[in-house]
């Protein structure tokens, strides 16, 4: 790769700066503000760094509605979404990839079907059959209806393809079965795509606010994006409470952004890859 | 034939070890052959992941397609069969029209103002600079950020009052609109919001089909004397159009999905100015409780997106090309 001259780098190091800080910017605001008193915010002068320091802020915010349930509701939900993602999907890859099927192109065309109808399309009838089967306001209705994803079987299927067939040969001369060779052979092999499908799975579902905000109608079934949005509404018509306001946002990212940080390289190359192989 | 098997032995461990145990614990040969069984694993390997995509995503297609034939309000009346009346009555619902064209809108800012924007910062990340991976993370960090959460952000910062950007525009001297209030503002700011989550994920998209562009032609192109944008438009351009392509397909079928930030900035107003399609469907059918107009609206949605995705599958006839 040929360097490229000085002037070049400084040009692109200050473009790709500025775009940082434009991206930065709308985060660092909404930390301080969440550590600084209500009328600090509302005040006409800009404060890039508290004059007068909050932190009882977040507990604040925190105790004004039951957020541990909220929390709770969210982390069940998406394990639980991932957990048979996992499961369905890497079933469904391995019986594409390594079993002989006729028709394959037809699965295929199937789950590619699947894949570009998005909730947001046929969430009534979704909701009218759970209501026949008594399932709105549960668990259930919140994870059932992503147990299945075409999403997943795609991605693993990539992720299996580059698994040598050899392997499996070798595995089923030695009378391994099918079970046997997915569970000690496949999956083994597979782990940074596996882990790619549990992370870009359980910040989508996580950050999901549509299907909760519809299937769900007690405040004990809330997740934590629905009860952000109750949030805002609940403090409409007084004063807003920017800084509380504020302080449930930093909480509510706080899991997903560790979550990124630790496995940034895995969401990064699950997304580029995407691009690459369709 | 040695060779292979002692390859698998080591990688696979335990099944080497206990070949008799393999069996045993294999309901299906219990049953029958081991034709029979190789015949219907398949079945029940794709039976998990296949009939729940079936009862949550094939079947709620058709029965969307069904509902769009009824009228039914789902408080007062039952269903009763209209034919294509909803779909007459978007026709004439200015609602649904104001709904489509801000759709088209949103659609049309990310593809001509987020994709650049992404493709730009993806050249310049593939530059191999110091401190790409940095930039790289910090691009991408706003697409785990919930919208929800970046909706209640960027209500502060457009707040007319505490607003960080009523504050600079009152440096300036310039007006201070109502960014949430009134008409083209409101939909300004749900487009800055959704550029500001986007951007960084197709830019990383960008950059997949960057890292795959031919080094060797870039090289080949220089050394004939092209300088780094004619390289850039004659080689780089060229090899990334199906990354431009899938990106550009991407971008609308993501932008006509458009909810979070409409439902948590303005709840599609002022006067509807801000609703989106899904936000169209929202209100139809999940306060108004009017199934048949927002299933057909449903069902309009679906095609715009069977298209997409049909141009997008024979353009790039990648995705089903087998290994």
């Amino acid at each position: 790769m040929t360097r490229r001259p000085l002037a070049t780098r400084l040009i692109a190091h200050f473009i790709l700066v500025v775009a940082c800080l434009a991206v930065a910017l709308p985060v660092y605001w909404m930390v301080i503000s969440a550590f600084e008193p209500n009328a600090d915010i509302l005040s006409t002068t800009i404060h890039w760094i508290p004059t007068h320091f909050e932190p009882g802020n977040l507990s604040k915010a925190l105790h004004s509605q039951p957020f541990g349930r909220f929390f709770f509701n969210s982390f069940f939900m998406s394990i639980m979404i991932v957990v048979c993602q996992v499961i369905t999907s890497s079933l469904a890859a391995y019986a594409l990839v390594f079993m002989s099927i006729r028709r394959k192109r037809a699965w295929l065309f199937a789950i590619l079907l699947a894949m570009m109808v998005p909730m947001q399309a046929t969430f009534i009838p979704i909701y009218l059959i759970l209501s026949d089967a008594h399932l709105i306001n549960t668990y259930f209705g919140l994870v059932l209806p992503f147990a299945g994803s075409a999403f997943g079987i795609f991605l693993l299927r990539q992720g299996f393809v580059g698994i040598p067939k050899d392997l499996i040969h070798a595995a089923r001369i030695d009378g391994a079965s099918e079970w046997r060779i997915l569970t000690s052979v496949v999956l083994p092999n597979s782990k940074p795509i596996i882990v790619t499908l549990v992370l870009l799975n359980f910040v989508f579902h996580y950050n999901d606010l549509f299907w909760p905000l519809i299937s769900t109608n007690t405040t004990n079934m809330r997740v934590v994006p629905v009860a952000l949005s109750y949030f805002l509404s609940q403090e409409a018509g007084q004063t807003l409470q920017w800084n509380l306001l504020m302080a449930a946002d930093l909480v509510t990212i706080l899991p997903v952004f560790v979550l990124f940080l630790a496995g940034q390289r895995y969401m990064v190359k699950g997304i580029m890859g995407s691009a690459l192989k369709g | 034939m040695v060779r292979k098997r002692r390859r698998g032995a080591m990688m696979i461990g335990d099944a080497w070890a206990t070949p008799m145990s393999v069996g045993s614990d294999n309901p299906v040969r219990r049953v029958g052959s081991k034709v029979s069984l190789a015949r219907f694993a398949h079945w029940l390997f794709l039976a998990p992941a296949m009939s729940f995509i079936t009862v949550f995503i094939f079947v709620p297609v058709i029965y969307v397609a069904y509902l769009s034939l009824l009228r039914w309000n789902l408080l007062s009346s039952h269903p009763q069969f209209v034919g294509l009346h909803n779909y007459m009555y978007l026709l004439g619902d200015s609602n649904f029209h104001m709904a489509l064209r801000n759709s088209a809108l949103v659609s049309g800012a990310m593809v001509f103002i987020s994709l650049p924007i992404g493709l730009g910062l993806a050249t310049l990340a593939n530059l191999g600079l110091h401190a790409t991976k940095i930039y790289r993370t910090v691009l991408f960090g706003p697409y785990v950020i919930p919208l929800v959460a970046s909706g209640l952000i960027w209500s502060l910062l457009f707040d007319g009052q505490g607003g960080l950007i009523d504050k600079w525009l009152g440096l300036l001297g310039t007006a201070q609109p109502n960014w949430l209030g009134t008409e083209p503002y409101a939909l300004i700011a749900i487009i800055v919001v959704t550029i500001w989550q986007y951007t960084g994920y197709y830019m990383l998209i960008f950059l997949g089909g960057l890292q795959s562009v031919s080094e060797n032609l870039k090289e080949a192109a220089r050394v004939d004397g092209a300088g780094e944008w004619c390289v850039f438009y004659t080689v780089t351009l060229p090899s990334l159009s199906p990354s431009i392509f899938f990106a550009v397909v991407v971008c609308i079928i993501q932008s006509l999905q458009t909810f979070d930030q409409v439902y948590i900035m303005t709840n599609g107003g002022p006067d509807g100015s801000t609703a989106t399609l899904v936000y169209y469907i929202y209100q139809q059918g999940f306060q108004m409780y009017n199934i048949g107009p927002a299933t057909a609206a449903s069902v309009l949605l679906l095609l715009i997106l069977a298209i997409l995705t049909y141009v997008q599958f024979h353009v790039s006839q990648r995705w089903v090309v087998e290994e």
